[in-house]
């Protein structure tokens, strides 16, 4: 027997999985030749070790936010179970396991979100308490308190909320919320009915239909535009109100037919041409701010996808420097704003825009605004340069969520590495889908460390080992958003193309400040 | 010796032996899942008889002599379900080589948590799969659309790989690669 059958029939001995004809001419192996048992303790001693460490890489497969590092941890279960065996010596034996440590975590289940609601639209919306919602998140759960502006959210089953002003509410499940106060618009379709908003003085029960509500601590003003909705006061029996009638209920129990006054109550298109004039401001104040990015003198290259271009696949360096790319495979989608055609989607299998960088760099930032879709490739790309060379960076987001960025010191031999990695720890998860970022990473070749960014903030600094430090950086032929490999002329390819959008990429030939990246932030929010 | 120093003394032997003594075990009862309760009853029994033992005799022998009867009291109870047992010369031979060598246990996992960093995604989820949730292969295949054979061998080639970088890691004290 080779010794690759025998080690194979040896793991299949630990796994249990060996037969019984097999079993027998890998006994007799093991009585006669000590290499076979050599190799037998090996695979025992690697199978123990194993079993204890898979329960780490558990807590890494839940995205856990962990800040000890695995090897400290591993020592310290080490020392705890001799520190263990100690206190056994006094309080009596009663039986113990080394290294097991009995934490069953329930990991990689299905990914979950919790709410009931996302916010899809707003207009100069302040949360009380300095909350920041975007376009896209989930409401929290709990009371919310606005203070002022314009808020739609969609609720799950299909509703359709609008918020005005002041206002105080709770969002229970997608069919039942309570209002405290404020003025609201519900638009709720068949799929909905029976949709429920309390209120102090009385509950409103939605039978499909249009209808707008003014809760304040003395009553609640209701207005059907469309449909009907029952109305539930507080010990008195329920009314049925239709299409233009409304009801003021004091709450302590008076009426009248009159609630809102007529002409009081604006049209949804009103609200939704607010919505996108508020988008329009937001992106207005944008574009000063990326004027200013192309002329800065720091800018290697600069895509912010709203300049002309000279043709339909080319995607225009705004820099000044005539670094222009060209789209392979990607589509134009809607940009953070929702501005149809001014963002690149690299769904699509093989997309890329292909760019060539020239020159030699130290310190370097990249710098995009991306949404993202799925991690659901070990490595979904941002940017890299063709196969990997030395010297060349390497910018993408583990299947985990968390940032990766590379420079290439060396060729990789079996005792050393070729680069550093720096990691971010994870930052995004399957509920954030379809939200746009801005994520930054800073190479700061004097500090000798790379930090990466996320909406405005850093969230890892890491310092580069003194081996594997390179202070030039070059790029040459690259892509934005996914990896040419380095073989030629073989079809198959590694799909690591990001299942998402950029719309604004940027390469520094300097480190940005973390200050300089806020203020970005802030600019660029949608 | 007075018995809180015998005690004290044999608690500082089994700690020292503990990896040895479950390598032991489970070298008996290969593909067994009890080997971890058997080594836990091993423990106990050696805790038990604890005052039989002379200190500064071979400590390994006699606690490996206990191991060895707490297996055999288990395939006993199990009898019917009869796993793959090995001859007697072999079971002696492994008590004799088992130990000798198993000093640098916290340097190994230490080295192993290295390498598993520098596997691929997919093989880590195979290994936490194999080895944390215990999922059988068959399952796992059907979740991930691969046959157990295949599977098979994929794990065995992230074994070896996972030997390979420990074994070089451990040898020259220092970074290696998968």
């Amino acid at each position: 027997m080779n010794a690759q059958k025998r080690n194979q029939l040896i793991d299949e001995l630990i796994d249990g999985t060996i037969s019984e004809s097999d079993f027998l001419i890998l006994e007799a192996e093991l009585r006669v030749d000590p290499e076979a048992r050599a190799v037998y303790y090996a695979r025992q001693k690697l199978t123990a070790a194993l079993n204890i460490e898979a329960e780490s890489l558990s807590t890494e497969m839940e995205r856990e936010r962990k800040t000890v590092s695995m090897f400290w941890r591993s020592q310290a279960r080490w020392v705890g179970s001799v520190a263990a065996v100690a206190a056994l010596a006094v309080v009596g034996f009663l039986g113990w396991k080394v290294g097991k440590v009995d934490s069953p975590a329930e990991a990689l289940a299905e990914p979950i979100a919790s709410g009931y609601a996302v916010l899809s639209e707003q207009s100069d919306v302040s949360w009380e308490g300095g909350t920041q919602l975007d376009r896209g998140d989930l409401l929290p759960q709990g009371m919310l308190r606005m203070e002022s502006g314009i808020a739609q959210f969609e609720l799950f089953s299909g509703v359709t909320v609008i918020m005005e002003g002041a206002s105080e509410f709770e969002i229970h499940s997608p069919m039942e919320m309570t209002v405290l106060s404020g003025r609201i618009r519900a638009l709720v379709p068949a799929a909905a009915t029976g949709f429920r908003v309390s209120t102090a003085s009385g509950d409103v029960v939605d039978l499909g239909t249009e209808f707008a509500l003014d809760v304040t601590s003395e009553g609640a003003d209701m207005h059907v535009i469309e449909g009907e909705i029952e109305w539930h006061p507080e010990s008195k029996d329920k009314r049925l109100l239709t299409d233009g009638e409304s009801l003021r209920w004091s709450v302590t129990g008076e009426f009248s037919e009159s609630g809102f006054e007529a002409g009081a109550i604006p049209v949804i298109d009103d609200f939704e041409r607010q919505f996108a004039n508020q988008r329009l401001k937001r992106k207005q104040a944008w574009q000063l701010s990326s004027e200013r990015l192309g002329s800065d003198p720091r800018v290697i290259a600069y895509y912010s996808m709203n300049a002309e271009a000279g043709w339909s696949r080319q995607v225009r360096d705004s820099s000044g420097s005539g670094l222009h790319g060209t789209m392979v495979s990607a589509r134009r989608v809607a940009d953070r704003w929702d501005e149809s055609g001014k963002a690149v989607s690299f769904s699509p299998t093989g997309s890329r825009v292909r760019v060539a960088i020239p020159g030699e760099h130290n310190s370097v930032t990249f710098y995009c605004w991306a949404r993202i879709d799925s991690l659901d490739r070990w490595y979904n790309s941002l940017f890299l340069t063709d196969g990997h060379e030395l010297n060349e960076p390497h910018w993408q987001i583990m299947d985990d969520g968390r940032l990766f960025f590379s420079v290439k010191r060396q060729e990789e031999t079996r005792t050393r590495d070729d680069k550093h990695i720096a990691f971010s720890p994870p930052f995004w998860e399957p509920s954030m889908s379809g939200k746009w970022f801005q994520i930054a990473t800073v190479y700061n070749v004097d500090d000798r460390t790379t930090t990466h960014y996320v909406n405005g903030e850093a969230i890892s600094q890491d310092r580069i080992p003194d081996d594997l430090f390179v202070d030039t950086v070059r790029i040459g032929a690259a892509s934005i958003g996914n990896w040419n490999e380095p073989t030629r002329g073989d079809p198959y390819f590694a799909l690591r193309n990001l299942n998402g959008a950029i719309d604004e990429f940027a390469i520094f030939n300097e480190a940005l400040s973390a200050d300089e990246i806020a203020d970005l932030y802030e600019q660029g929010r949608p | 010796m007075d018995p809180e120093k015998q005690d004290a003394a044999i608690v500082s032997l089994l700690t020292q032996h503990q990896p040895a003594l479950h390598l032991y075990v489970s070298s008996l009862m290969p593909g067994d899942s009890g080997a971890d309760d058997v080594a836990q009853e091993a423990n106990a029994t050696i805790w038990e008889k604890r005052h039989d033992f002379e200190v500064g005799t071979n400590f390994k022998a006699w606690a490996f002599s206990i191991a060895r009867i707490q297996v055999r009291k288990y395939r006993y109870k199990q009898a019917k379900d009869a796993r793959f047992v090995f001859c007697e010369e072999l079971e002696d031979t492994i008590a004799e080589e088992l130990g000798e060598n198993l000093d640098d246990v916290s340097e190994h996992q230490a080295a192993l948590q290295k390498c598993l960093q520098l596997l691929k995604p997919a093989d880590r989820e195979l290994i936490y799969h194999r080895y944390f949730k215990k999922t059988p292969l068959k399952e796992y295949g059907e979740q991930v659309g691969r046959s157990i054979g295949g599977l098979k061998v994929t794990l065995h080639r992230i074994r070896n790989r996972l030997q390979a970088c420990i074994e070089s890691r451990l040898a020259l004290g220092e970074e290696a690669s998968l």
